[in-house]
C-alpha cells in the first residue's frame, strides 16, 4: 500500500527465521517450559500459520518473533536482522485477538497511531474503504461490534505498509458469522498486497484456508510436530472449503494435531500408552 | 428531570424545620428558622461572598498545587517499581500525619498569609489524586502497548498517546474525593488562623451567638461544595465522553 523501506534481505533469505528457540517463564518451583527447540523459517510473501492446543506456546513464538519477547535461549532474524531492527525499521504490523484500540481516539485516529509512529503517510479513509468501515470514520471503538474493532485493529496494523504481518488469534473473540466474513475479507486483502504473515490460531479450517503452509505445535512445552504445505489454488474464497483437497488438508492437520496430543500424554504418563 | 424529587425533599425539609422551630418556640441562637437564616444571608450578602472567595482561593490553590505535584510524582513511580517502593512511605506519612498538628509549622515556614492555609488544602487532597494517578498511569491496554512497542514508540510516545489519557478516569476520579476535602482543609486552616475566610466568619458568629450567620455561612460552604462538583463533573463529562461508551460496551 506505501513504499516498503528499510531493512534489506537479500534475495530469497527468509523474511522470519526461528533457529533452536527455546522459552521457559519463571514459574513457582522452577521455569515453565512453553517452547522447546523451535525452528521455523517463512519465506517473504508466504503465510504461514501456527496451529496447535491453548497454551503451547504459540503465542510466546509469536511475541519473539515480534521482539516483545527475549526468549529464554535460540535466535529470532527478521528481514536479515533482529527484532528489534525491524521495530525500528517499522517493519511489522501486529493484530492481537482483543483489538486494543484507544477508546478516545475515532476510527480514523486509531489508524492514524501507525503513521504517527512511523512517520509514513497514507490514505487512511481509502484503507478503512478498503477493510470495510467505509462511513465508520468518526465513530469511536466503544460504538463498534467487535467484528468492526477488529476491522479497525487490522487497518491500523496495515496502513504504514509493514513487510511482516503478525496475528495472533485474531478472531478468536468474533462470532462464528463476523469470523467467516473477516476470513474472506483477509483473503481479499492478502491475496492482493503479498506480504509475509505470521498468523496463529486454533482452528484448523481457518488455518487451511488462508495459509501456503500450516505449522502444527505440540502441546507445551511446544514444539514444530508438523508443516503441511497447503497447495489449494488462488485466488480462494469460501467455495474452496468445499473441494475434497481442502476437506483432506483439513483431515491432514487434525491428525496431527492429535497425533501430537497424544504422543505428549503418552510421554508424560507412560502407563496410559499400553 | 433529575433535579425535582432531590429539590421536593429540600423544601419538605425547610418547612418541617420552620415549623418546628415556630411551634416550638425555639429561640433563635440554638436553632434559627430557615426564614432567618435566608433573612442573614439577603441582608449582607458580600460579607459571605467575600469569605466564600478567600476560602476557594485557599481550597482550589491547594487542590491544584497537590493535582500538580501528586501526578508529577506518579509518572515517575509509574516507570519505576524502585522509586514507586521509595517514594510511597513518605507519601503515606503525609496523608497519616493529622494536619492540625503540623498546622503551626506551616505557620513558621509560610508566614501569616494564604500559603499556610493552601498547604493545609493540598496535604489533604495530594495522597488521593497520587494513588489514583499512580494506578491510572498503570492501567494501559497491554495490547495497544504491543502494538504502540511494535512499532518502535518512544517512552514519550507511549506516554502522551497511551499512559496520560488512561490516566484520566483515574485523574477525575482522584478530583471528586478531593474537592470536599480541600474545602475542609481550607476551612479548617482558617479556623486555626482566624484571619480570613468562611472559617473566620463561623467563628465570628459563633462568638456573637449569631446562629443566623452560623446557618448561612454552612449552607453558602454546602453551595460551594456541590457548585465545585457540579464543576467537575461538567469537565469530565466533556473531556471523557469515550469512557462512558467504553466501559458500557
Amino acid at each position: 500500500m506505501i513504499e516498503s523501506n528499510a531493512v534489506s534481505s537479500p534475495a530469497g533469505a527468509p523474511a522470519v527465521e526461528v533457529r533452536g528457540l527455546s522459552h521457559a517463564f519463571d514459574a513457582p518451583g522452577g521455569g515453565l517450559a512453553v517452547l522447546s527447540a523451535v525452528d521455523l523459517a517463512i519465506a517473504p510473501g508466504e503465510f504461514v500459520s501456527l496451529v496447535g492446543p491453548s497454551g503451547c506456546g504459540k503465542t510466546t513464538l509469536l511475541r519473539a518473533v515480534a521482539g516483545l519477547l527475549a526468549p529464554s535461549t535460540g535466535g529470532v532474524e527478521v528481514l536479515g536482522g533482529t527484532p528489534r531492527q525491524a521495530q525500528r525499521a517499522h517493519a511489522y504490523g501486529l493484530v492481537a485477538q482483543d483489538p486494543g484500540l484507544l477508546p478516545w481516539r475515532s476510527v480514523h485516529d486509531n489508524v492514524r497511531l501507525g503513521l504517527e509512529l512511523t512517520g509514513r503517510q497514507a490514505d487512511v479513509p481509502a484503507l478503512l474503504g478498503r477493510v470495510g468501515l467505509g462511513g465508520f470514520e468518526r465513530y469511536r471503538p466503544g460504538e463498534l461490534s467487535g467484528g468492526m474493532r477488529q476491522r479497525a485493529a487490522l487497518a491500523r496494523a496495515l496502513v504504514h505498509g509493514p513487510r511482516l504481518l503478525l496475528m495472533d488469534e485474531p478472531f478468536g473473540a468474533l462470532d462464528e458469522l463476523s469470523r467467516e466474513a473477516m476470513r474472506v475479507e483477509l483473503l481479499r486483502l492478502w491475496e492482493a498486497e503479498r506480504i509475509t504473515v505470521l498468523f496463529v490460531t486454533h482452528a484448523v479450517r481457518e488455518a487451511v484456508l488462508l495459509s501456503d503452509r500450516v505449522v502444527v505445535m505440540s502441546p507445551r512445552p511446544g514444539r514444530i510436530v508438523a508443516d503441511i504445505p497447503v497447495p489449494l489454488a488462488r485466488p480462494r474464497s469460501e467455495a474452496s472449503e468445499d473441494t475434497p483437497e481442502f476437506l483432506a488438508l483439513v483431515a491432514r492437520v487434525r491428525a496431527s494435531l492429535h497425533a501430537a496430543h497424544g504422543s505428549a500424554r503418552a510421554a508424560s504418563t507412560p502407563g496410559d500408552a499400553l | 428531570m433529575v433535579v425535582v424529587p432531590p429539590l421536593v425533599v429540600a423544601v419538605v425539609l425547610l418547612a418541617a424545620w420552620e415549623a418546628w422551630v415556630r411551634l416550638r418556640e425555639v429561640r433563635a441562637y440554638i436553632l434559627p428558622p430557615p426564614s432567618a437564616v435566608f433573612e442573614a444571608l439577603r441582608d449582607d450578602p458580600t460579607r459571605y461572598l467575600e469569605a466564600l472567595g478567600e476560602t476557594l482561593v485557599s481550597a482550589v490553590g491547594g487542590l491544584v498545587v497537590a493535582s500538580v505535584i501528586a501526578f508529577a510524582l506518579a509518572v515517575v513511580m509509574a516507570h519505576s517499581r524502585v522509586l514507586e517502593r521509595a517514594l510511597y512511605p513518605p507519601a503515606l506519612l503525609v496523608k497519616v500525619t493529622p494536619i492540625v498538628a503540623v498546622y503551626p509549622l506551616l505557620l513558621i515556614w509560610f508566614g501569616f498569609g494564604v500559603w499556610p492555609r493552601i498547604a493545609v488544602a493540598a496535604l489533604i487532597t495530594f495522597f488521593p489524586m497520587l494513588v489514583n494517578a499512580v494506578v491510572g498511569l498503570r492501567a494501559i491496554d497491554p495490547r495497544a502497548l504491543d502494538v504502540m512497542r511494535v512499532l518502535d514508540a518512544s517512552r514519550a510516545q507511549i506516554f502522551w498517546r497511551l499512559r496520560l489519557p488512561s490516566s484520566l478516569p483515574y485523574v477525575f476520579a482522584a478530583l471528586r474525593i478531593s474537592v470536599p476535602l480541600s474545602l475542609i482543609g481550607a476551612v479548617v486552616a482558617e479556623f486555626l488562623s482566624g484571619s480570613a475566610g468562611m472559617g473566620q466568619l463561623i467563628l465570628q458568629a459563633n462568638g456573637a451567638f449569631d446562629t443566623p450567620t452560623l446557618f448561612g455561612a454552612i449552607f453558602v460552604l454546602a453551595a460551594a461544595g456541590i457548585g465545585v462538583t457540579a464543576l467537575v463533573s461538567y469537565v469530565e463529562s466533556r473531556v471523557l465522553d469515550w469512557h462512558a461508551a467504553s466501559t458500557a460496551g
